[in-house]
């Protein structure tokens, strides 16, 4: 390589002061033996140095607040820059205002009446056929509520949480299709206990 | 929400970049502001330099604070703060001076105002004589023009190294190309203006 091309490419390191100690010291000789390329670097040098004199130019004053103005719209809605943030409790609060009025709601269906809870803990009661005829079962199966008549309201809910005192025993009657209708096979004969129902279709 | 106009606290003040970009993406205003005042200088020159346009590059920088803003949760905790906001800075002009040349009217008025305010700037410097202050007004002018004139891609490495004065490698992060390539752009932008300038400066030296 010709030793004024390499000088020149040293020019950008040596003014930047980014080259190496060998670099510097051969350039600075070939100053010395060359004049074309020490009038070269001068010139560069003159360009730079007219160019690191330039005046810098200063921000307006105002700039902090008009580019904070503008990313406030600028941002999406989902993701405001500096929006009054809402408060982290805020979605607890509608968590538990939810479920209060699911109470006030479950309340309000019961007629005002908030379950009694009966604790109970002896062994869980099997369950029992509710026999259409008025007499009990011969297999010796009380019905459930003549066991609740006899040994009390805290027998008769052994199953459950709840009071079952005031319950209607609903029995589905066996269903016939006969010309596209649907009646209750059971005779209206039939005379079931006071608590009991009967639901035809 | 109102601009918060309060003195900054002294403990943003002192905060690093990356905590004081930390404070930003939770929405603390003061930070934002001290943000902007410790780089709004550094990227109005540059963009004013890139541009040869002062005026444009207040529009220019605030748009650069504004990405910064809107952006603040897309900057990597462990990089270079000042890299990142260069690189909006850079990116921005890039697409302005593209702009401009698009619409092939940008240069006259805004180098005429840019010169009348230096203009005046100068002559009311009372320690310097009206006429040497005209010259050096004018020197600088012709410079800024003659930056101005140099291809896009030099000229950005140009100003970021000779104005800005960043390193080789964050300029090749900014610019997102080699380092290698970074070394060459400056070289070949410093010779285009040096042929611009010289016979300018060159007279000067002698006058």
């Amino acid at each position: 390589m010709n030793r004024c091309t390499r000088a020149r490419e040293l020019f950008g390191p040596y003014w930047d002061d980014e080259s190496t100690r060998a670099e510097r010291e051969w350039l600075e000789s070939h100053f010395n033996a060359c004049p074309a390329c020490r009038e070269e670097y001068e010139s560069l040098a003159r360009t730079l140095s007219a160019v690191a004199t330039l005046p810098r130019h200063e921000a307006a004053p105002d700039l902090a607040e008009r580019a904070l103005a503008v990313a406030k719209r600028a941002t999406p809605a989902a993701d405001r820059v500096f929006a009054n943030a809402a408060p982290r409790w805020q979605p607890l609060a509608a968590a538990a205002a939810a479920l209060a009025i699911s109470i006030a709601s479950v309340i309000a269906w019961q007629g005002g009446r908030v379950p009694q809870v009966a604790i109970h803990t002896g062994p869980v009661a099997s369950p029992r056929l509710v026999s259409l005829g008025g007499a009990p079962a011969a297999t010796g199966v009380p019905h459930a509520r003549r066991a609740t008549a006899a040994s009390g309201s805290a027998a008769a809910i052994s199953d459950s949480l709840f009071d079952h005192s005031e319950d209607v025993d609903f029995v589905l009657d066996p269903v016939t299709l006969r010309r596209g209708r649907a009646h209750a096979g059971a005779s209206p004969s039939h005379r079931l206990p006071g608590d009991q129902a009967v639901i035809t279709f | 929400m109102a601009p918060d106009r309060e003195p900054l606290l002294p403990q943003i003040v002192s905060l690093s970049d990356e905590d004081l970009m930390a404070r930003v993406a939770e929405d603390d205003e003061r930070s934002c502001t001290e943000l902007v005042r410790r780089y709004q200088g550094r990227v109005t020159n540059l963009i004013s330099r890139i541009l040869n346009d002062r005026n444009g590059a207040d529009d220019l920088s605030q748009e650069v604070f504004v990405r910064v803003f809107v952006h603040r949760r897309n900057y990597r905790r462990g990089s270079k703060l000042s890299t990142w906001i260069f690189t909006i800075a850079a990116n921005l002009a890039k697409n302005e001076i593209r702009r401009r040349v698009r619409r092939r009217n940008w240069f006259s008025l805004d180098a005429l105002t840019d010169v009348l305010q230096d203009s005046m700037i100068q002559l009311s410097d009372p320690a310097e004589g009206r006429e040497a202050g005209m010259e050096r007004e004018q020197l600088q002018g012709e410079v800024g023009r003659a930056i101005a004139t140099v291809p896009e891609k030099y000229r950005l490495a140009l100003v970021l190294r000779d104005i800005e004065g960043l390193a080789y490698e964050e300029i090749a992060e900014v610019l997102g190309i080699p380092g290698g390539t970074v070394r060459s752009r400056i070289n070949r932008a410093r010779s285009m203006l040096k042929r611009k300038l010289e016979p300018l400066l060159r007279k000067q030296e002698t006058s």
